[in-house]
């Protein structure tokens, strides 16, 4: 099949079905904050390594991908962190924009060095001391040597499958075909339709995973839309960009709900840290157990 | 966002469906009404020419059913494209194939055949080289899977999947196996291909670098071992260790070292960073020549000698013919004859003497020195060449040859592609004297038919 820029893999019924870390015995809603998180953090990431959009986006699909289904990687088996880098690391390097080990590694030790996951705002830009997030020699050795030792472990898993088709541009060309360029709030629309489309890809329902991206692009042009109180054409117009009325409904609803899920989270672990890796994951299913026995 | 303004949008949808079924069932209406004035305005209108034309017949005057059921058609519920890309699953493991024997070694890998334990399939497979790991995995091993994964063509080598070994460094690729590469196909050849058939491999080749190119492709290593031809005359390419996507205008800063010295650019050869497709082209009609002699048309020992066999069947470039290749990084030390009669195309007319007239036009615009002269692939595929007699011929009609693929280890006499990381060549710095070449050029007997060597 002739790969093309509309069409992108989608995850089995099967895949979705289960993971290697459910299999593993990692309770599903842990499941969905460690990889929320983990999306998180190659979205900060790759804004600190200064990536296009694009490039971010695919890395956060591959990271996802590799989590998903019985044959896919278990969070109990690989550090979520360093999935996180080498598919952000793997992706850069196949674009225009590759990024040396050196920014990868760097980048991710200061995201590291952070004290909580939902961190602040003001916590952020206060000054912090540079030796937290320093990299040593051996240090960079080793983290290096772990970025090159997951890429194939990663191709593995996916069957080298990294094809990833964005809504992106699709966006914008079907704002255009709607005409709205005109209209006085339209790059408002635009800007709403984008923030739009970077919310899903955080989705817990995997939206960028089980839908094409022709009704990603479409959802978020109508949820903008009534966001920012532009009016459309009254008439079925997402039709035309090959979106039923029912996928409509389902991504509005899906994209809708990332907030709430995000602010769930962000109530749920305050000034904790999600486990991103074996160890810490360990630890957080160690002291579940305590409280549970507790009670 | 909050709860209560996603459950208030859910309501907003509702009353939104409602006003829409009703729009819709206007529209459909009105869409009717328009349907069915149209369909009695077409209806009179027949009936007016009929009425004009056979004047003396019967007047029909009830609506035809057919005009019916079409009218009411029009409303039905829209058709929408839905797409598709398939999923992702794990590699298999390279465990799953029995090899049979080696093919041959390129620069980027070892193909072997090999026979899936499953299924009896046979299949060519390719380990991929893995040692260029200063970066991880090998950008160039996931160039060339991605862009297979994204070709696919009846011309270009069908990738089925990528499987690993044990280890995970070990990656095979898993393509169909096919029969012959033109290489050695020409080597057990006792004549050189008919010239239908040169027409038809021509075609073929031609179609698939017209693909890629219009994917924005660069192939950048064509010659006839990358070539391969199946039993039933369907020739397919392969091996797109050097292949990268380009841009219009092309990315600054590409790597000269690519195209096996044979079937490498002149461009390519005087340091160009900025090229395009038309270096594809050029290799395209190293290729054509090859296919009508049999011989690799451009055999030089390393890169001086290359472009001096160049100039000697192509002419020396002019700051006519190719304005600006003076300012290429080489081309500072060629040292090349002034006033030397342009005879570029007598000089391939006299090496092909059976090449008709608009042969020999196509071959010395693909190899014109001048990239910017080249003509594109899809103006090869409309090029008079392959109107005119003998017509190319049907690839079902081909002759079978026995496999040398499917048996014995192949010997490998041409250079190879280039090696990355390598230093890119100059010209040996020295000034280079190509005022000979043309030397004992009047000696040769001119002319259509024949050819009279000197010496």
């Amino acid at each position: 099949m002739q790969p093309s820029h509309l069409a992108t893999p989608l995850a089995t019924i099967e895949q979705l079905e289960t993971s290697g870390s459910q299999l593993d015995g990692i309770p599903a809603d842990l499941e969905d904050s460690v990889r929320f998180a983990g999306a998180r953090l190659t979205q900060a990431a790759g804004i600190l390594l200064r990536l296009p959009q694009e490039i971010v986006a695919q890395a956060i699909v591959v990271f996802t991908r590799f989590f998903l289904g019985p044959e896919g990687g278990s969070l109990a088996e690989y550090d979520t962190k360093n999935i996180s880098a080498s598919s952000l690391y793997i992706i850069a390097k196949m674009s225009a924009w590759p990024k040396s080990p050196r920014n990868v590694i760097n980048v991710y030790t200061y995201l590291d060095s952070l004290s909580s996951t939902f961190i602040d705002i003001e916590e952020l830009e206060r000054k912090h001391d540079a030796e937290e997030y320093y990299v040593s020699e051996g240090t960079f050795q080793s983290q290096k040597a772990q970025l090159f030792a997951i890429e194939p472990h990663i191709l593995r898993v996916l069957g080298f499958q990294l094809h990833v088709s964005l809504p992106y541009t699709l966006c914008i060309t079907y704002l255009q075909a709607l005409d709205v360029f005109n209209q006085p709030r339209a790059s408002e629309l635009a800007k709403r339709a984008i923030a739009r489309l970077n919310d899903a890809l955080l989705s817990p329902q995997l939206l960028y995973l089980t839908h094409q991206s022709p009704c990603l692009a479409t959802a978020a042009i109508y949820l903008a839309a009534k966001e920012v109180g532009v009016k459309l054409p009254d008439v079925e117009w997402w039709e035309v960009f090959d979106t039923d009325r029912e996928e409509l409904g389902f991504l509005v609803v899906g994209m809708l709900s990332v907030a709430n899920f995000a602010l769930e989270e962000k109530g749920k672990w305050g000034k904790r840290k999600v486990p991103m890796t074996v160890e810490e994951l360990e630890v957080e299913l160690e002291s579940r157990r305590a409280s549970n026995s507790e009670e | 966002m909050a709860g209560a303004s996603r459950w208030a949008n859910i309501d907003d949808l509702e009353s939104q469906r409602k006003k829409e079924k009703e729009e819709k069932k206007r529209l459909k209406q009105l869409k009717q009404q328009q349907a069915e004035t149209e369909a009695e305005a077409l209806r009179a209108k027949k009936e007016q020419e009929e009425l004009d034309s056979r004047p003396a017949k019967k007047r029909k005057l009830s609506p035809s059913p057919e005009n019916r059921s079409a009218s009411a058609s029009s409303g039905e519920k829209r058709k929408l494209l839905r797409f598709e890309a398939g999923g992702w699953g794990p590699c298999r493991n390279v465990s799953n194939f029995e090899t049979l024997n080696h093919i041959e070694e390129g620069t980027y890998g070892w193909v072997s055949r090999a026979k899936e334990t499953a299924t009896g399939e046979v299949v060519a497979l390719k380990k991929m080289k893995m040692e260029y790991a200063q970066d991880g995995f090998p950008v160039t091993a996931l160039r060339e899977i991605q862009l297979l994964q994204h070709s696919k063509h009846q011309h270009v080598i069908n990738l089925r999947e990528v499987v690993m070994g044990d280890q995970l460094d070990e990656v095979y690729l898993v393509m169909d196996f096919i029969e012959h590469d033109l290489k050695s196909l020409q080597e057990i050849m006792p004549e050189p291909f008919l010239a239908s058939e040169v027409k038809t491999l021509l075609l073929q080749l031609t179609s698939a670098l017209d693909f890629l190119h219009t994917h924005w492709i660069l192939h950048r290593d064509l010659k006839t071992s990358n070539i391969l031809l199946n039993n039933r005359g369907i020739l397919k390419i392969a091996d797109f260790g050097m292949a990268r996507r380009t841009s219009d205008p092309p990315p600054p800063n590409l790597t000269q070292l690519v195209v096996t010295l044979w079937y490498r650019a002149p461009e390519l050869l005087l340091g160009t960073t900025t090229y395009d497709f038309a270096i594809d082209m050029w290799s395209l009609g190293c290729i054509f020549g090859e296919l009508l002699s049999k011989e690799p048309l451009l055999q030089g020992k390393n890169e001086v000698d290359e472009l001096s066999k160049i100039f000697s069947l192509c002419g020396i470039p002019t700051d006519m013919s190719w304005p600006g290749f003076r300012r290429l990084p080489n081309a500072r030390s060629l040292k090349l004859p002034r006033d030397v009669e342009q005879n570029a195309g007598s000089i391939i007319r006299t090496k092909f003497p059976f090449l008709t007239t608009a042969g020999c036009g196509l071959l010395s615009s693909l190899l014109a020195l001048n990239p910017e002269s080249r003509p594109t692939a899809q103006d090869v595929l409309a090029h008079p060449y392959f109107k005119e007699a003998p017509k190319p011929k049907s690839a079902a009609l081909f002759p079978t040859f026995p496999s040398k693929a499917g048996g014995e280890k192949r010997r490998r006499a041409s250079p190879h592609a280039p090696v990355r990381g390598g230093a890119a060549p100059g010209l040996g710095g020295k000034e280079i004297d190509f005022s000979g070449i043309f030397a004992r050029r009047d000696e040769e007997q001119h002319g259509a038919g024949f050819t009279l060597r000197m010496g």
